[in-house]
């Protein structure tokens, strides 16, 4: 069994959802209703590989909503993530991968040192970030993308926005190992761990972002923050392709400038159909279909029957475990995303 | 539970300290001495439980000797007035159904309402407590789940003829709950324990109470929630 810990993208948004699943209690409730609300089990969800092999998982969904880091409601924020992975693992789901906001509010608020909630005792080797999975579909994503517009790796220049972390250092380390991208530009906001990483590859731009972004063929934008970052796309080159690999995806909808590529990065498309009714809720244009490539880490974890942390703490993501993933990702039949 | 941003440690011996304490003692006090109370008079409705009964009200007892022993450690008396009538509603709710034999509201008040708000609000206590009183009341929130226990599988073996009746008592009584939590919340506060993690534990715990007995998920978040807004 396998399991996804998600949440609603916003208040209005969990409040529509809640009426539209027949939920009156919470459908009228304002943000102090949902910092008290507890984690649910809204769907179970059905996958079959192209294998053949069929697994079963469930839907946690944890009642966070990103209104609690703009407000300030840390606490309420760390609860919930800390009670869906409790009611998860109560619920005997053996793999469950932290969507969204979970694994950020997890790696961000230590929340590694809360080992006991209540009567039970985290196991931690039962939760995976997903992020091995997502770096390896961004790094798809761009080789093929790519390819696809006519930009071409060997003479483009890459900018990796959110570079130190998690998925953004992984990101650089399949670049710098299995692409031939000859120049790498490195933007985030912690000077130091720049340094480490710049050292680290042994090559790459330290740049800030207004300068960095008319530079580039290719923005992998990695970078999570409750809020998204203006970005004013006549300052681009053109063609630009720009993968969306944040959380939340807004930029779609925002840039929409001639020459210019947004895909949504990290997004997987399976195969065959996947019976569930939670992905039309998150808004995926093919909900049957699509899905974030974290949800689908757990799946193959499953699918695997490696029932362990593949993805876990910070920068601990190598090429090799990329391309561990990437090769079951490929054989249950899992594909990045490619439409724009 | 988690305590991220380093909270201020909190001064047991101050007069603000002892003045809350003096209310939130008592009622866990009351608590054990209803809830004593009560397990004595369900055994008399159910005397194939009696040994059972008998042996939790004992328990309930013991638990209610070691809350005066934290009182006395931080020679802090209790407000027993208070905490009476901070029961009093529900106190008379369960009266009212014991003579007429209403077995099932009798457990939904005492064996899961209580007990789940026991629950939930001695984990949310433990990791605040004065280290005399976190070591009381942990031993005490193990025995809770076990009486939590007993009423779960009673309802559960006798789900289908008593539903309806759960659900009646449900609305009749959780809405009482939010509104002893509110009238407490600012003590709860100085004892560095929040109204909305209560809540949520609170939900968690009785919410799991509810599913074992066989109430489904969209039943469950109905029931949970019933009367939490307008308290």
């Amino acid at each position: 069994m396998f399991g996804l810990i998600g949440h609603l993208t916003s208040l209005e948004h969990a409040q529509a959802v809640a009426r539209d699943l027949g939920y009156p209690e919470y459908a009228d409730q304002g943000l102090d209703f949902w910092c008290a609300a507890p984690p649910q089990i809204v769907d179970t969800i059905k996958v079959t590989s192209i294998t053949g092999q069929q697994i079963e998982g469930q839907y946690v969904e944890s009642c966070f909503l990103p209104e609690m880091l703009a407000n300030r409601r840390i606490k309420a924020a760390t609860r919930k993530i800390i009670n869906a992975m409790a009611h998860a693992q109560k619920h005997g789901i053996d793999i469950t991968a932290l969507g969204g906001f979970s694994s950020i509010i997890f790696e961000n608020f230590n929340l590694n040192q809360i080992t006991q909630v209540r009567n039970i005792k985290l196991e931690f080797e039962r939760f995976t970030t997903g992020n091995t999975h997502t770096a390896y579909i961004i790094c798809r994503q761009v080789e093929q993308a790519s390819k696809k517009l006519g930009i071409e790796l060997s003479k483009a220049t890459v900018a990796v926005c959110g570079a130190t972390g998690d998925i953004g250092s992984a990101v650089c380390r399949w670049l710098n190992a299995r692409t031939d991208v000859p120049e790498l530009l490195l933007i985030a906001r912690d000077r130091d761990r720049l340094e480490a990483l710049q050292s680290e590859l042994g090559r790459g731009k330290i740049m800030g972002l207004e300068e960095a972004l008319p530079l580039a063929d290719i923005v992998v934008w990695v970078a999570s923050m409750p809020k998204g970052v203006e970005i004013d796309p006549t300052t681009l080159k053109q063609p630009c392709l720009l993968i969306d690999g944040g959380y939340p995806k807004n930029m779609g909808t925002k840039i929409q400038h001639p020459g210019i590529f947004v895909l949504n990065g990290g997004i997987v498309e399976h195969s065959l159909d996947i019976e569930w009714k939670i992905m039309s809720i998150v808004n995926m244009d093919v909900p049957a279909r699509q899905l974030f490539a974290c949800f689908a880490e757990s799946m193959l974890l499953e699918f695997e029957k490696w029932h362990t942390n593949f993805s876990w703490g910070r920068n601990q993501i190598t090429v090799a475990k990329m391309e561990q993933i990437g090769q079951v990702s490929v054989k249950h039949g899992f594909q990045p995303l490619l439409s724009f | 539970m988690p305590q991220l941003e380093a909270s201020p440690a909190i001064d047991f011996h101050t007069e603000t300290y002892k003045d809350a304490y003096s209310r939130i003692n008592a009622i866990v006090i009351e608590g054990e001495q209803e809830a004593h109370d009560n397990y004595v008079q369900l055994a008399e409705l159910l005397p194939n439980e009696k040994d059972r009964l008998i042996s939790l009200s004992k328990m309930e007892s013991r638990h209610k000797k070691g809350f005066e022993a934290c009182g006395r450690n931080l020679e802090v008396t209790p407000d027993m007035e208070f905490a009476r009538e901070f029961f009093a509603q529900l106190h008379k709710n369960f009266q009212d159904a014991l003579p007429e034999g209403r077995i099932v509201t009798c457990l939904l008040i005492q064996s899961l309402i209580i007990e789940c708000f026991a629950i939930a609000a001695y984990n949310i206590y433990i990791p605040v407590a004065d280290p005399f009183a976190r070591k009381i009341t942990e031993g005490v929130v193990k025995d809770e789940y076990s009486h939590l226990n007993f009423g779960e599988v009673w309802l559960k073996e006798h789900f289908e003829e008593s539903r309806t009746e759960v659900e009646q008592a449900n609305r009749q009584n959780l809405p009482i709950v939010w509104k002893m939590l509110n009238q407490v919340k600012d003590d709860a506060h100085i004892l560095g324990m929040e109204k909305e993690a209560l809540v949520e534990d609170f939900m968690i715990q009785y919410g799991e109470a509810l599913s074992n007995i066989g109430f489904t998920t969209r039943d469950i978040m109905r029931m949970s929630a019933y009367g939490l807004v307008a308290a």
